[in-house]
């Protein structure tokens, strides 16, 4: 069996160097160099001068920009470090028996996974990234607290290290097992990397003697304690510090969702904090919270999900924040739906608290209790897909930008519809009983663990590099390695919801030979986004010496489409005091949404809100009388030539409670014809597809049809199942055409009138 | 020409790293076959030994049907790894050599060791790797492949430079 320990490290350390002799050499290369490029003594003092003086300001500093630099690199390393356990383990599933790692090792090496991505990985690097550009955003001159800013994130290093211990003591072992006898160097011996898995369950977690399982508890209570001085910090700055024109009605998304992450951080992490405390002292002063005669096992669970699941939420929401920020400016349109965002957040935030036990669905949890946290688990999907509908209205029609964020946005999309509708059906209790063990469930999460929230995190740096470093990156292997990146994440998870949904038990470092080919694609996926994140990071550290410097103030040309947003107003003024450059203007600017037609804003016009909206209303009615008259005709056709049953219509009316007449039903569907349906088509008419009204009337129209199709379906066979979808959809769109061209006819006339 | 063919710059490339993902996962086991014998020790099973309090625990006072060996029954690399794993911290210890009672572990035993009752299992059967001989070094050979075609970019336009530049110097 291959020496985990020995490995890691090695490749690791091959990482770390190459790391280093990469920003060296593009350092060293982007240097003039009047004397042929050889290093004198003198300049050899000086670098090691420099490199102090670096040193002294990097760990000193609470500048709200340097500590979330410091943020995003501690947590590039944790991600490294993370990944390469997660290509390790893939390693080993290559092949159906334990034959590269042994079976400890391959369960160390998921735990340690799951640890590092999920606590040391991203919420640092989202914390990186709030600190650096949510003060900007917001117009704050920095955090509201500076130094506990520092002190948060210099917890953080050595809340790593303990939970990583293991490994480097397993190391250090190896080491002087060379030098020294194995009796003077048992502690180096006795220490190995925790392998109960990330979850950490009573009562194996506390029966375990490896005492690296303490330490790994004592680091996780730091990061704990870290990420709640970080999100009371966030809290205050956003409550605070914002400028006097910033209000909650215009707060920008990602600030909201930081704030809102940091309050369901500020009410879970405590509660992990005690859990974590009540299990060391299970395990090393014989208490018994989770003991089987004491609290019980169960009692952990509760407790660790109790945090886990807002976690997931605390991991989420930054990257939905995110979206909702750089999205927009892609597509040349406003965000839409900026209220329903925020209230979707803010419902998330509540809901992610009443989730926790669908994670024990599968333990002896009463089963009434369990329901009820089911239908929670389902209802918490509708905030998700909100925030999914309005991303993509925002999209529809838009004026799409094909460059790396935008890439990577869209991919994010895809993987979390994805990754979001499988974890609905686990949020069945059935369904979850049948896959809990399986690996549908890692298809499931890492579609979102390695789709929204890296994807975001990447375009994200793609997106502020001008501003983070004043050039630009390379944007074809930006381009190329976010299409990677999302392939492989397709590859590798949709692979594990096959063989998941196929019933291949998860957390198996053995598994039947069957299975071989699809845990090697798997695996395959894996490395693919292995050197995609590789190829990310080559960027970003090469760009920043021999990247193309940025020549405008505003590089996204943001302000053709009035989106130039206070970090890159900052930017410029920044440029213009540093560089006395010229502030960029563009050749033409328009409203940010609506980009080929005329903003129309609630139909367009002068004069009140109310006033808008009784004459549009009023219109709207007039037209949809009309759609709805012409309509009838060919529902009436339907229902003559006997391919439409008008018994259908007394459903209607039963449906509202007036009892089974047709008659009523009819003058019902009438109504709706005339007001419902219109207004609902003024309201949408602007997202449909179609450059005229007329086209897009014809969208809505099929859209209802459908509806109707269904609703009004009484079983017809054959040739009549062709007439009436024929006529269902013919009268539909002669109401679509109607309701839109006689709106328009009115609105010229008005129009006329006002002129 | 462009020097923004799709071709070479987004197609080569995704190729080239698709090829270098299989070449890993070809290479560093195949690699790591060739080596194995050197560096690690497979085929030597590991067993876990419980103590007499956890045994006594987990079967009560009653006779579990359960095969018992004596301590004296155990062949020397048994009887070794025996006391390793009393030793060890996690209580496992790699069986060297021959395992003659290997099947007896397999179903889960007591080893009765001055006087108490220790249940033992083998908990890890470290199988060695066995790889055919050919996948290293065509994994090595996809990895190179790969790689190039990850180049190709830089490399194309290099290339169509050099082209325009020898058009250049022609016209003149």
């Amino acid at each position: 069996m291959m020496n985990r320990a020995v490995i890691e490290g090695s490749a690791l350390a091959v990482l770390a160097l190459s790391i280093l002799t990469l920003w060296f050499r593009a350092r060293y290369k982007s240097r003039p160099a009047s004397d042929g490029g050889y290093f004198t003594r003198e300049e050899l003092q000086f670098e090691l001068g420099r490199l102090q003086d670096e040193a002294l300001r990097w760990l000193t500093t609470t500048n709200h920009r340097e500590i979330g630099i410091l943020y995003i690199v501690f947590g590039t390393v944790a991600a490294l470090w993370g990944g390469m356990d997660g290509m390790m383990l893939r390693t080993e599933l290559l092949t159906p028996p334990a034959d590269i790692w042994t079976p400890e090792t391959y369960n160390a090496l998921f735990t340690t996974h799951g640890l590092t991505m999920l606590i040391f990985f991203v919420l640092p690097v989202f914390f990186g990234i709030g600190n650096y550009f949510l003060p900007l955003l917001i117009g704050a001159d920095d955090m509201a607290f500076p130094r506990v800013n520092a002190i948060g994130f210099w917890l953080l290093p050595p809340a790593l290290l303990m939970a990583r211990f293991g490994l480097i003591v397993q190391i250090g072992g190896q080491v002087l097992s060379i030098f020294l006898p194995e009796d003077q160097i048992t502690f180096f011996l006795s220490l190995r990397e925790v392998s109960v898995g990330w979850t950490l369950y009573a009562p194996l977690s506390v029966v375990q003697p490896n005492p690296q399982i303490d330490l790994l508890l004592l680091g996780l209570h730091l990061s704990g304690i870290a990420t709640t001085v970080g999100a009371i910090n966030f809290i205050a700055t956003v409550i605070y510090e914002r400028a006097d024109d910033v209000t909650w009605g215009n707060l920008d998304i990602f600030s909201w969702n930081m704030m809102v992450t940091s309050s369901i951080a500020l009410f879970a992490f405590p509660l992990l904090g005690s859990a974590l405390v009540m299990l060391l002292l299970d395990r090393n002063l014989g208490t018994t919270f989770f003991a089987t005669e004491g609290g019980g096992p169960i009692l952990w669970q509760h407790l660790f999900w109790f945090w886990g699941h807002p976690e997931v939420y605390i991991l989420f929401l930054p990257a939905t924040g995110l979206m909702s920020l750089i999205l927009p400016k892609f597509v040349g349109r406003k965000l839409f739906g900026y209220q329903f965002i925020v209230y979707s957040t803010l419902g998330l935030a509540v809901m992610s608290f009443g989730v926790w036990a669908h994670h024990m669905f599968t333990s002896g949890v009463d089963p009434r209790l369990k329901a009820s946290f089911m239908a929670i688990s389902i209802a918490i999907a509708v905030p998700s897909a909100i925030k999914v509908f309005n991303w993509l209205t925002t999209m529809w029609d838009g004026n799409i930008r094909l460059s790396a964020p935008f890439i990577l946005c869209a991919g994010g999309i895809g993987t979390f519809i994805i990754g979001g509708v499988t974890g609905v059906f686990l949020a069945v209790i059935p369904i979850d009983i049948l896959y809990h063990g399986t690996y549908y469930v890692v298809g499931h999460f890492h579609l979102i663990v390695v789709g929204i929230i890296p994807m975001l995190m990447i375009a994200s740096s793609y997106y502020w590099y001008p501003i983070m470093t004043g050039r630009w990156y390379d944007r074809r292997l930006a381009k190329f390695q976010s299409g990677l990146l999302i392939v492989g994440a397709f590859v590798t998870f949709m692979t594990l919801l096959v063989i998941g949904g196929l019933g291949l038990p998860r957390r198996q470092a053995i598994y039947p030979a069957e299975y071989q080919f699809a845990q090697q694609i798997a695996t395959v996926g894996a490395y693919v986004i292995g050197l995609s994140a590789l190829m990310w990071l080559y960027n970003m550290l090469v760009s920043y010496w021999r990247g193309d410097i940025v020549q405008s103030t505003d590089p996204w040309n943001l302000k053709a489409t009035n989106q130039f947003t206070r970090e890159w107003q900052w930017f410029e003024s920044r440029m213009v005091e540093k560089y006395d450059m010229e502030p960029a203007q563009p050749e033409s600017t328009r409203r940010s949404y609506a980009p080929e037609l005329e903003p129309m804003g609630l139909l367009g016009g002068v004069g009140s809100v109310a006033q808008n909206v009784y004459r549009n209303a009023s219109m709207a009615a007039i037209a949809g009388f009309t759609g709805t008259f012409l309509m009838t005709g060919g529902i009436g056709t339907a229902i003559v030539i006997g391919v439409l049953d008008p018994s259908s219509f007394a459903e209607i009316s039963e449906l509202v409670g007036l009892g089974t007449s047709q008659l009523i039903g009819a003058a019902l569907f009438l109504a709706g014809g005339t007001i419902i349906w219109p207004l609902l088509f003024l309201s949408f008419q602007e997202f449909l597809p179609g450059r005229r009204m007329f086209e897009t009337g014809l969208v809505f129209a099929t859209l209802v049809a459908t509806g109707f199709s269904v609703a009004f379906y009484t079983d017809q066979q054959g040739l009549a199942l062709i007439g009436y979808l024929t006529f269902v959809f013919v009268a539909h769109w002669a109401y679509g055409l109607g309701l839109a061209v006689t709106f328009q006819f009115l609105r010229s006339r008005r129009t006329d009138v006002g002129v | 020409m462009s020097d923004e063919s799709i071709l070479f710059t987004y197609v080569a490339p995704f190729v080239g790293v698709l090829v270098v993902a299989v070449g890993i996962g070809a290479a560093v086991p195949g690699g790591y076959a060739i080596i194995q014998d050197d560096i690690t020790t497979c085929d030597q099973p590991t067993i876990a030994v419980e103590g007499p309090e956890e045994t006594s625990e987990r079967f009560g006072e009653t006779a579990p049907d359960l095969a018992r060996l004596s301590y004296d029954e155990l062949e020397p690399g048994e009887q070794e790894a025996f006391e390793e794993a009393l030793e060890d911290p996690v209580g496992e210890a790699r069986v060297a050599g021959t395992f003659p009672n290997g099947d007896t572990f397999r179903n889960g035993t007591i080893v009765v060791y001055e006087g108490e009752r220790h249940y033992t299992t083998v908990v890890a059967e470290n199988p060695c790797f066995i790889a055919p001989e050919l996948q290293f070094p065509l994994g090595v050979f996809a990895i190179i492949f790969g790689v190039a075609g990850i180049l190709s970019p830089p490399a194309y336009r290099k290339l169509v430079d050099l082209e325009e530049q020898a058009n250049v110097d022609t016209r003149r």
